[in-house]
């Protein structure tokens, strides 16, 4: 009976191939439009690590003066990055399964090749734990150890792009590097990584850009007077030298700790408070307690990571298959309505109202289906188009989620589209139509 | 015109003037919507800079050799830099920079009036050296512009950190003294023990963030900057020069010193770059308006044709009853122009629902009656001729098809 019914609905698409073809289009323009947003909106709005997002936490002291705010939008929110000096105070503490302070600096990298010029790299300046912490994947080698933060041994990781620019690929792991004026020696070698989005530090609408392509020991800020890439809010009067910047209430660094149950996260917390308790004796931490732990996706939600357009796009988008949907509607209409006397004489030799309406309606998600297999298709060219116009490599694309989204947005532009011209077909009287013959 | 007939023959089939009612209505409310953010935000893009932006390169060197960690290697460097700069062919003028404009980043302190107990005005602040008026090419408007006695030295104070004179736009002139007298007065920081006084003021100057709403606050502070983390160069072209001077600069700097990365940009590559968020969005909704209208257009011509072809016979008994050829093109664009006129009505409603909707969760622009009328009327004028092709289908039917069957 089914296959009866998709041969029928199958004859019609074919028999008017034009027609079909428009209908396939305007489905497939919608879904096209609908799936790309929804795929930019997806990779902005998703969850970077969702096996411990809950899990992982972002630290924020409030070291703040009283006179001002550091945010103006919210007066009590303390401030969202920390200073050098905590960074060290609370760095002390072994309760966290995993914790790291970390900034983005831009060193220049001297590769040993004759022909290749000096650059400049991003760099993430970390401590051991980033790597376990966020599960980090691996080619060749893995991070270093705990010693090599406190020792402030001069190793890198490279990202897998850096080594392919700088070793072709190879395993490197063994190998020295000079980055601004030392040699570091490369213990370890990522595995492409991208975590969507760039979660563990989002300052500046970076959440779509890639990490680093090299990572060293948090040590080496000091040691090598590395400048912070990425925003520094500061109260208070300092001199114009490294190590005063160091110590002055500057705060520029993204803390994460893992901490696995609510013990362990209250026993953190109730750390960190006696830490700023401790700090209001030497006369810093002016506010009252306010420190917080902050969950990796609610954290997201706080830096706004999902920007206005995509929300906006998104919603335009949707729209507009609406619109594409019920365009259609008529013109099936007028499509199904031409056939009626075919119908009649079906429905008077027998076929139920029911089947009428199945075989059309099976005609229109056909058609749905079509036009959401050639929207899928124009959709990886508007997300091509997405990641060239952002500068983002292949960061927005299609995955089998979103394909599958794709399919559902499709058959629901079909039954919109066809649900009531499926209706009227099959309430045609039959004997209307058998007096024409 | 026999309005009365038409509105009655539509009631006899409302479905169809539903859809077609609908599907303006949705269209008009998208398209407007679509439109408002759209022309929002190149607007914003558009803004004037103050500068003459069009022949303006970025230059930003970073050092890498270990000479540039002495600062007296750094300051006859930035010299020799600047005097070869503006002496080269092509080039009008050239300043040293902290960080440039229209680039997404830079320096903001909090200032207020001396003395004044409201909170500080957020002053974004821009580092510039000798020469900097006539490279930005902003335009001066009251008082002086940098002497020689306002670039005082300082080895252990950076530039922000001294009482400098500084020059002000004209836009945070009136934030911080919102009389319109802030020539000649003096501003500090709330937690700084530091005063400038404002010794002129710029017309216009867009900041690091054009896009934003405090982007034409700046306030222009005389120094020299650079260090072995950077020194940046803005460099002012003569009309015309500034595409051959792109290729040539870098040689030029590294004819000078090559221990260093340069990276020559336009100063409008740079604006493109901090605009590309709002640049695509522009792209996107443009290609969704436009295929809005054809996706409307289609649907307007399918359900009008189905109309004519339904109404086959009857058409052909009026023409047997002497109705001209006139009179059926125009009972059908008036039956058109009714439904899309009801369709209008229903979609500026449905507009504002949708612009709510926006503004939610986008903060979209508010919608303005005139954009609304101007686009009610397009849509008006493109379903009536959506509805022509039909309607002259409609004309030629002959009237002896009434009589066949």
């Amino acid at each position: 009976m089914l296959s009866y019914q998709l041969k029928n609905a199958l004859n019609s698409i074919r028999n008017n191939p034009i027609l079909s073809g428009l209908l396939i289009c305007a489905i497939g323009l919608g879904v096209a439009m609908s799936t790309a947003s929804l795929t930019v909106y997806y990779i902005y709005s998703g969850d970077p690590i969702p096996h411990k997002s809950d899990r992982l936490f972002y630290v924020q002291l409030d070291n703040w003066e009283l006179s001002s705010s550091s945010n103006p939008q919210d007066e009590t929110a303390p401030p969202t990055q920390i200073t050098y000096r905590d960074l060290l105070g609370i760095m002390e503490s072994d309760i966290p399964t995993h914790q790291s302070g970390m900034v983005a600096t831009y060193p220049t990298v001297h590769p040993s090749g004759v022909d290749q010029r000096p650059f400049r790299a991003k760099t993430r300046m970390c401590y051991a734990d980033f790597f376990p912490m966020f599960e980090v994947p691996f080619r060749y080698g893995s991070g270093w150890d705990r010693r090599a933060d406190q020792n402030a041994e001069p190793v890198i990781v490279l990202d897998a792009k850096t080594n392919d620019k700088l070793f072709g690929g190879a395993n490197s792991v063994g190998r020295t590097l000079r980055i601004e004026d030392r040699e570091f020696s490369i213990v370890g070698v990522l595995d492409p990584w991208r975590p969507k989005p760039r979660f563990y530090d989002t300052f500046g609408r970076n959440a779509t850009r890639e990490p680093e392509g090299i990572f060293m020991p948090f040590a080496f800020v000091e040691r090598l007077e590395l400048d912070n890439m990425g925003s520094t809010i500061c109260f208070g009067d300092f001199d114009d030298e490294f190590a005063a910047f160091l110590q002055s209430e500057c705060s520029w660094i993204q803390m994460w700790v893992q901490l696995d149950d609510d013990r362990q996260r209250e026993a953190y917390h109730g750390f960190l408070n006696a830490y700023a308790q401790q700090q209001k004796k030497l006369g810093r931490f002016p506010r009252p307690l306010n420190n917080r732990l902050v969950p990796v996706m609610s954290w997201l939600r706080d830096q706004e990571v999902v920007p206005d357009e995509a929300k906006g796009v998104l919603l335009i988008s949707l729209l507009f298959l609406v619109v594409c949907s019920v365009n259609l509607i008529g013109i099936l209409l007028g499509k199904f309505l031409a056939r009626a006397p075919q119908v009649g004489v079906r429905r008077a030799l027998g076929a139920s109202r029911f089947s009428i309406f199945t075989q059309h309606l099976l005609e229109c998600e056909l058609l749905g289906v079509c036009g959401g297999l050639l929207g899928l298709g124009l959709s990886i060219a508007v997300l091509q188009f997405v990641n060239q116009s952002l500068d983002r490599g292949g960061l927005f694309a299609l995955d089998g989620m979103m394909i599958g989204a794709g399919v559902v947005l499709s058959l629901v532009a079909g039954a919109v589209a066809g649900i009531y011209p499926a209706w009227r077909i099959c309430r045609v009287a039959p004997a209307t139509y058998l007096k024409l013959q | 015109m026999e309005l009365g007939p038409i509105i009655r023959a539509l009631m006899h089939n409302k479905v169809r003037f539903w859809l077609i009612a609908i599907e303006v209505a949705l269209t008009l409310a998208i398209a407007i919507n679509a439109g408002a953010m759209l022309f929002e935000l190149r607007d914003k893009y558009n803004q004037p800079s103050g500068m003459d932006d069009t022949n303006l390169l970025t230059v930003s060197t970073l050092p890498f050799g270990e000479r540039f960690k002495s600062d007296s290697f750094v300051d006859s460097t930035r010299e020799e830099d600047l005097r070869r700069l503006r002496a080269f062919p092509g080039v009008r003028d050239a300043t040293v920079i902290d960080l440039f404009p229209l680039s997404g980043s830079g320096t903001i302190y909090g200032r207020r009036p001396l003395g004044a107990k409201s909170e500080d005005v957020t002053t974004p602040v821009i580092v510039v050296g000798r020469r900097a008026l006539p490279t930005l090419g902003v335009e001066l408007t009251a008082g002086r512009s940098f002497g020689e006695g306002d670039f005082v030295d300082d080895d252990v104070l950076s530039e922000q950190q001294l009482n400098r004179n500084v020059l002000v736009t004209r836009e945070l002139a009136d934030e911080l003294f919102p009389q319109g007298d802030a020539l000649g007065q003096v501003i500090e920081g709330q937690n700084e023990p530091i005063k400038n006084t404002i010794v002129g003021i710029v017309g216009l100057m867009q900041n690091g963030w054009p896009h934003s709403a405090i982007g034409k606050r700046v306030m222009l502070i005389p120094g020299e900057p650079g260090d072995y983390n950077g020194m940046r160069y803005l460099v002012r072209a003569e009309p015309g020069s500034i595409d051959a001077l792109y290729g040539q600069l870098e040689n030029l700097l590294f004819e000078i010193n090559p221990e260093r990365i340069v990276k020559i940009q336009t100063l409008l590559e740079s604006k493109d770059r901090v605009f590309n968020n709002s640049l695509l969005m522009v792209k996107l909704l443009s290609g969704i308006i436009g295929m809005l209208v054809v996706v409307t257009i289609l649907g307007i011509v399918g359900l009008t044709s189905f109309s004519v072809a339904e109404r086959t016979r009857q058409i052909g008994t009026r023409r047997a009853l002497g109705a001209t050829r006139a009179d059926i093109l125009r009972y059908f664009l008036v039956e058109s122009w009714t439904i899309a006129g009801a369709g209008l009505v229903l979609g500026s409603g449905l507009a504002y629902l949708v612009n709510y909707a926006l503004a939610q969760v986008a903060d979209a622009p508010r919608l303005e009656l005139g954009a609304l009328a101007v686009v009610g009327l397009a849509l008006w004028i493109t379903s009536m001729l959506a509805a022509l092709v039909p309607a002259l289908r409609a004309m030629t039917i002959s009237p002896d098809l009434a009589t066949r069957s």
